[in-house]
């Protein structure tokens, strides 16, 4: 009876595994292939034939590329304004022993919790009161309180891997505070900022929420593009958009396993909850 | 060595009022950012919810009275209905997440050899990272008409344009970022629990399956709890999913505010759904953060 228990378990789990694969990656092989269907309209899957067409639809229309231009920007500005602030405050309230520490951490990750939408809401209805009317200086503030909160959260749980010991020790055998910061603390806790930095770059990649509710006619992003092209007009140049997507977050995972290494992600409690030890 | 050690404590006073001052400026960026772009804009809308709106015009006067009918309205069943499908999509969502991501997040937690293991958090990550709108399109793709819609409607006995398939799709676009991120949180939970614990109770007689059930499954309920909140979190705020996979027929919360901002411009209306959301998910978060501090402090 046991063994017959323990058999039927584990048959469930292996279906399940199989099951789970075949949800997660047998779309993304469909939306491959139809990137490249060689059919003038949107017909049934598997085409029977096969181009670059929607490719070559895709790097012609300035549509989509001034799209692409306008995310990569924004997408690097953001990405940078985020880790620097969110470094610094990481480090602060690591460093910060007072009354209210818990508070301020949550306060911190807050923003976490906040629908995007409310955030995108938000921020549209205040620009407009002070005046400020350009697409991507509102595009550039939404992207940066969204992925603020991230940027700190990784870089956090990189810092309080390190021991305070260890900055102890510096300074006791007589390295200023500055030298024991850069010296031991900056380059234990680089994992976690660079984690925090590629997740900000994701992030604000594949907003639609908040940069929906912010775009100008002249400043929107790829995805705000890619939006409104779906719920016009169905054709495979979406596809091809997302081929070219696909390839970016490739290239990104990639990265981000060169520079931290994707085993060390998970154990560093980037995942886990906020009261979690890990 | 142990001189060093005093000759640092004596200087107490000094430097800790000077890591004060340093910390106060390293929060200084972040506090302003978060006062400006998130407090600031929340708070503004706090203001514009409780305004008079007049239909015909783009947001409310300048000097517009003072009002709680933008609330009220809310509690119209044709609103309530909107949160009532949030809520519906975000618990059954995240819970088939869970079931379906525990096995798989344990096999990858146990797994010894280190091959596999990259391969599949790497997977699990770039799964994770996969842009939303590559996913809605290559769901639409599979599961629309151009796609097996007539099969598995067939399968099924529903019609492919009908509401439940709608519905199963708007759930499929979820999981497929949700089972992902589940999985992921989990393998840090079950790494964090001791092994020996599962097979000293099969040593004691306990079948495989029993001793998950009994030992496994109990210890990681603060990893289960925390998996589901962000999972429900992310199902609360999900806007592009409902919005392209649910062809209208299907809408979130996250929607009804996009309407309201996009088709009538009752701003408003727009900010009193908004702040009602915001309530409601926070209170959501900390009474089911509140429930596990105290289950985890029961253990203790």
């Amino acid at each position: 009876m046991k063994r017959f228990i323990d058999h039927a378990a584990a048959w469930l789990s292996v279906a399940n595994l199989v099951i789970v694969l075949i949800f997660l990656v047998f779309p993304i092989i469909v939306a491959i292939t139809m990137s490249f269907d060689g059919r003038e309209y949107l017909g049934r899957f598997p085409p029977p034939v096969y181009s670059l067409r929607w490719y070559e639809r895709f790097i012609s229309d300035t549509y989509y590329l001034t799209g692409l231009a306008t995310s990569l920007k924004l997408a690097t500005i953001a990405t940078i304004v985020s880790t620097a602030a969110g470094v610094c405050t990481a480090i602060g309230l690591d460093r910060y022993e007072g009354p209210g520490k818990q508070a301020l951490e949550t306060l911190f990750l807050s923003s976490l919790v906040v629908p995007a939408v409310v955030i995108g809401f938000a921020l549209l209805l205040s620009f407009a009161m002070v005046g400020v009317f350009d697409g991507f200086t509102r595009l550039l503030a939404g992207h940066i309180i969204i992925t603020f909160p991230y940027t700190v959260r990784t870089t956090l749980a990189g810092l309080v891997g390190i021991r305070k010991t260890l900055t102890e020790a510096a300074m006791s055998l007589g390295a200023t505070e500055r030298r024991a910061f850069w010296d031991i603390t900056f380059p234990l806790a680089r994992t976690g900022m660079v984690a925090g930095a590629v997740f900000a770059f994701a992030f604000s990649m594949d907003d639609v929420a908040v940069s929906l509710f912010l775009t100008s006619p002249d400043s929107y992003t790829l995805p705000v593009a890619m939006v409104s092209m779906m719920r016009t007009n169905f054709d495979l140049t979406i596809a091809a958009a997302s081929v070219v997507l696909m390839v970016f977050t490739f290239a990104l995972i990639l990265f981000l396993d060169w520079a931290v290494g994707l085993d060390r992600l998970i154990g560093k409690g980037v995942f886990s909850s906020q009261g979690e030890p890990s | 060595m142990a001189s060093g050690i005093f000759a640092g404590r004596s200087k107490t006073a000094e430097s800790l009022m000077k890591s004060l001052k340093s910390t106060t400026l390293l929060l200084l960026p972040g506090l302003v950012l978060f006062l400006a772009f998130l407090v600031l804009p929340l708070a503004n809308i706090v203001d514009e919810s409780l305004r008079l709106f007049e239909p015909g015009r783009i947001g409310s006067a300048k000097d517009a009275p003072y009002t709680l009918a933008n609330y009220a309205e809310i509690l119209q069943p044709s609103y309530l209905i909107y949160f009532a499908e949030t809520f519906k999509f975000g618990i059954l969502s995240s819970l088939i997440a869970l079931v379906v991501s525990f096995p798989i997040a344990y096999g990858v937690a146990r797994q010894n050899n280190p091959f596999w293991r990259k391969l599949a958090v790497g997977f699990l990550i770039g799964m994770m990272f996969l842009s939303t709108l590559v996913r809605v399109n290559a769901l639409q793709l599979t599961f629309g008409p151009t796609g097996y819609a007539q099969f598995i409607a067939g399968l099924l006995d529903v019609s492919p344009s009908g509401r439940f398939y709608t519905e199963m799709v708007v759930t499929f676009g979820l999981l497929h970022y949700l089972i992902p991120i589940s999985a992921l949180t989990l393998i840090g939970t079950i790494q964090n629990l001791n092994p020996r614990l599962v097979e000293a109770s099969q040593v004691l007689g306990a079948s495989r399956l029993a001793s998950h059930l009994s030992i496994t499954l109990p210890l990681c309920i603060p990893g289960l709890v925390s998996a589901f909140l962000i999972s429900f979190t992310l199902c609360l705020s999900a806007f592009v999913v409902p919005m392209i996979l649910g062809k209208g027929k299907v809408l979130f919360v996250s929607n009804l505010i996009y309407a309201r901002f996009s088709e009538i411009a009752n701003y408003p209306s727009g900010s009193a759904v908004a702040i009602t959301m915001l309530v409601v998910a926070l209170i959501t978060i900390y009474a089911l953060t509140w429930m596990v501090s105290k289950w985890h402090g029961d253990l203790k």
